[in-house]
């Protein structure tokens, strides 16, 4: 498949998986501002700068009750100047689509088209009388759809192998900048409610975890979970797989750079123990992980598509 | 552009007390934030949100089942938009008072199932204890562990006429409600956010926590990590919502009666890997069904030889077997006599008055003021087999007569409180409507009052009749920072 090809899957589906996990970083975040008492008040301003740099944008002032946290989430949300902002990642999402039309199923077009046209169909006077919780939960489940039905039209091949290596490495990415978004001056309950809501793990960790409520289950859970969908093991995993199933390498063993990165990552997350990253320290850890992680997107780039063809 | 202007200039009642206007009609102190809100907000808007709220409920299926109707028909209990607001002090009355109450309750049950000091005393009298409905022979003399009986329990409050809160009701079996506090403040925060402008109420999402710290600190003595489980009677019962979303919430199994056996005294689930055992059942089945061996041999909810793993110490079930005879309506008049006996203390909430038709003279007392009481069955709870004297037919008044003089045991009269009203919105217009307050009580190691509780209301005109299975609807209460 042509490397113009791989490149635009790869960035259309990161685009859209970063659209989903931004609604659901925003909606739990104004869902949470809500209802804190006046102690929390300068936590919560603390939380949605941490917030809003998921969404990059940084220097912003200081966010301060209801309405300017409806101001915060017009920025994080309407901004198209910003790259990382939610519009800008369902604009880039469906411009690479439009570009690989011919190699997508219609139905996968269809959903991106329809997520990119909800989404300029807004305007942000309207949500903020709504609220804009109705609005981020469409995004949400158009998101989730558009990986369903990725998974359900396209041949498991090499276009949905990219997709599949896009997709993770991006959610992988997320979970750890969410996880970065920690308050180290609060360890309550409430503060570790939040992260594992906004990687959408609250239900599942409750599940996993009956007997505790440790915050320190909580980073081995988003981290290090084997089968959580959303833990960055898993998603190293997943990117793990697909770049094997293009290469048909070995697994465990590489034929090239981000097969390399990739592997070393995954095997670290396989046998690391929660006790590592408590000596460690966890947002050192998690910064570790981003470096990684971020090593593994530029290997992916010059092995796949590189920007000067190699001879 | 109709605003809500004229409706709160309109709304006015005298008779009652009002939670939100005062004396003159203006608003309570802290209800004047929200009264500004409201003149700033559009009418269509609100009934824009009406019609959101109510798809939301339906989309995630907060609903109850009403049984007197045949096809067991699912509705959403009415969610009332404007929110009740209880102030610091006032919440720390109630904390103080429904846990004075629960203490006292508990050690009544630990009494009356082992030494039964207040019977000996002649506080309380033994034939009212041992004549309930609700008293477990199969419990006396089992110790539980800490002697903890009234594991979660909620308590119905109401306001009189100068506003003072009167305890109406304890719900010691298996209260319901709490997953309509968590829903209504969520929901009402995602479509509604403007009404929060001036408040930062104290937020309900950790209430499963709390639960389940609570059922954790059942768990039989010595294990490292029990296991919960929520025990429902099943998707037909009408709190079945309720039992999912806790169970969801603390990550415990949901299961059904058939889901359970016991082996030697010890409880297990059946688990595709096998049987797994069970620490603490929290059950949201009746006394009666619990185990076909002990009590009704046709129940097939329950799980045969439970009972035997229970008192042999090897389960914890919450709330315990048994704690229906300290919320049987007929003890309820002699919660006071508890408090100052076990805790000696003096009630910090007072109960509405009640006649006790088990006593001739009352009995005869209330025959004569048919047309003035509430009468309830002992035996029955939810609003059901209940009669409203004032607005009963004759004929109606003459069947409780009946029913009293055959059986003065089983009823209890009050005379009617006049419940406390709130704004409500009605079809297009904002009206008083009378309302009740359940917070909930959680005792696990200590007596936890998480501040989240159920503001009933009853949505039609003059109605004081707040269960939802009565048409009844609910609201968010909002309990503010101390």
């Amino acid at each position: 498949m042509l490397s113009r090809v791989a490149e635009s899957l790869y960035w259309l589906s990161r685009n859209v998986e970063r659209a989903e996990t931004l609604a659901r970083v925003i909606d739990v975040a104004f869902n949470r501002t809500i209802d804190r008492n006046a102690a929390g008040r300068e936590r919560a301003q603390r939380m949605w700068k941490r917030v809003l740099e998921l969404a990059g944008l940084f220097d912003v002032p200081d966010i301060d009750g209801p309405s300017a946290a409806q101001e915060a989430f017009s920025l994080g949300s309407f901004d198209a100047d910003n790259r990382s902002s939610l519009i800008s990642c369902v604009r880039i999402a469906r411009s690479n689509a439009l570009g690989v039309r011919a190699e997508l199923t219609t139905e996968v077009w269809e959903s991106i088209n329809s997520m990119y046209l909800f989404v300029e169909a807004q305007s942000p006077a309207a949500i903020a009388r709504e609220g804009p919780s109705g609005f981020l939960r469409r995004i949400r489940d158009a998101g989730v759809a558009f990986g369903g039905i990725v998974d359900a039209t396209i041949t498991h091949g090499d276009e949905w192998n990219f997709l599949q290596i896009g997709r993770y490495i991006e959610r992988a990415t997320m979970t750890v900048r969410i996880l970065q978004t920690h308050d180290v001056a609060d360890d309550s309950a409430a503060e570790w409610q939040r992260l594992l809501e906004m990687c959408c793990a609250s239900e599942p960790f409750a599940r996993a975890q009956r007997h505790s409520s440790e915050p320190s289950e909580a980073i081995a859970f988003l981290l290090l979970h084997d089968s959580f969908p959303r833990s960055v093991r898993f998603c190293v995993g997943e990117v793990d797989r697909s770049l094997h199933r293009l290469s048909e390498t070995l697994p465990g063993t590489y034929s090239n750079e981000c097969e390399r990165v990739t592997g070393r990552l995954h095997a670290m997350l396989d046998f690391t123990q929660l006790q590592e990253i408590i000596d460690e320290g966890a947002l050192k850890y998690a910064s570790r992980i981003a470096d990684r992680l971020s090593s593994i997107g530029a290997a992916i780039e010059t092995t796949y598509f590189p920007r000067v063809p190699v001879a | 552009m109709a605003t809500m202007q004229p409706l709160l200039e309109r709304y006015a009642r005298v008779d009652f007390f009002d939670e939100f206007a005062d004396e003159v009609g203006a608003p309570r102190a802290h209800y004047a934030g929200l009264a500004q809100t409201l003149r700033s907000i559009d009418w269509s808007d609100f009934q824009h949100r009406v019609e959101l709220v109510n798809s939301v409920l339906l989309q995630r299926g907060v609903t109850f089942t009403v049984y007197a109707d045949a096809r067991g028909t699912e509705r959403i209990l009415p969610f009332d938009l404007i929110p009740r607001i209880v102030p610091a002090d006032e919440w720390s009355l109630i904390r103080r008072g429904i846990a004075q109450r629960v203490r006292a309750l508990n050690a009544f049950l630990a009494d009356v199932y082992h030494e039964q000091r207040i019977l000996k005393a002649g506080v309380i009298p033994w034939e009212l204890v041992f004549s309930s409905r609700f008293y477990n022979r199969e419990m006396i003399g089992v110790r539980l562990h800490k002697d903890i009986y009234i594991h979660i329990s909620g308590v119905d409050l109401i306001r009189g006429r100068d506003g003072t809160y009167y305890v109406l009701e304890d719900n010691l079996r298996t209260p319901s409600g709490i997953s309509y506090v968590l829903e209504n403040r969520d929901i009402l925060k995602r479509s509604f956010p403007q009404l929060f402008a001036h408040y930062q109420p104290r937020p309900v999402d950790d209430y499963p926590i709390r639960l389940r710290r609570a059922l954790l600190a059942s768990a039989p003595p010595g294990l490292s990590e029990p296991t919960i489980v929520v025990l429902t009677p099943g998707i037909y019962n009408s709190a079945y919502f309720e039992h999912a979303l806790l169970a969801r919430r603390m990550g415990a199994e949901l299961v059904e009666g058939p889901d359970l056996l016991v082996r030697d005294n010890v409880v297990y689930m059946k688990t595709t890997k096998g049987l797994q055992r069970v620490d603490v059942i929290y059950r949201r089945v009746d006394d009666d069904f619990l185990d076909p061996l002990y009590f009704k041999s046709d129940s097939s909810l329950g799980v045969a030889g439970l009972m035997d793993a229970y008192r042999a110490g090897n389960v914890s079930i919450a709330n315990a077997v048994g704690t229906g005879v300290a919320d049987d309506k007929a003890v309820y008049p002699h919660v006071p006599a508890m408090i100052r006996f076990y805790l000696g203390e003096e009630p910090v909430l007072p109960n509405v008055p009640t006649f006790d038709c088990n006593d001739p003279a009352q009995m005869q007392h209330v025959l004569g003021r048919l047309d003035e009481l509430v009468v309830k069955n002992t035996n029955q709870s939810g609003g059901y087999g209940m009669l409203m004297g004032p607005f009963a037919t004759v004929e109606e008044r003459g069947k409780f007569a009946e029913a009293i003089r055959a059986n003065p045991r089983e009823f209890i009269a009050q005379p009617i409180v006049p419940l406390s009203c709130h704004p409500t919105i009605i079809g297009d217009s904002l009206a008083p409507r009378h309302i009740d307050l359940r917070p909930f009580v959680l005792y696990g190691d200590d007596i936890d009052v998480p501040p989240a509780a159920l503001t009933r209301v009853a949505l039609s005109d003059g109605s004081l009749v707040v269960n939802s299975s009565q048409g009844g609807g609910s609201k968010d209460t909002w309990v503010l920072e101390e």
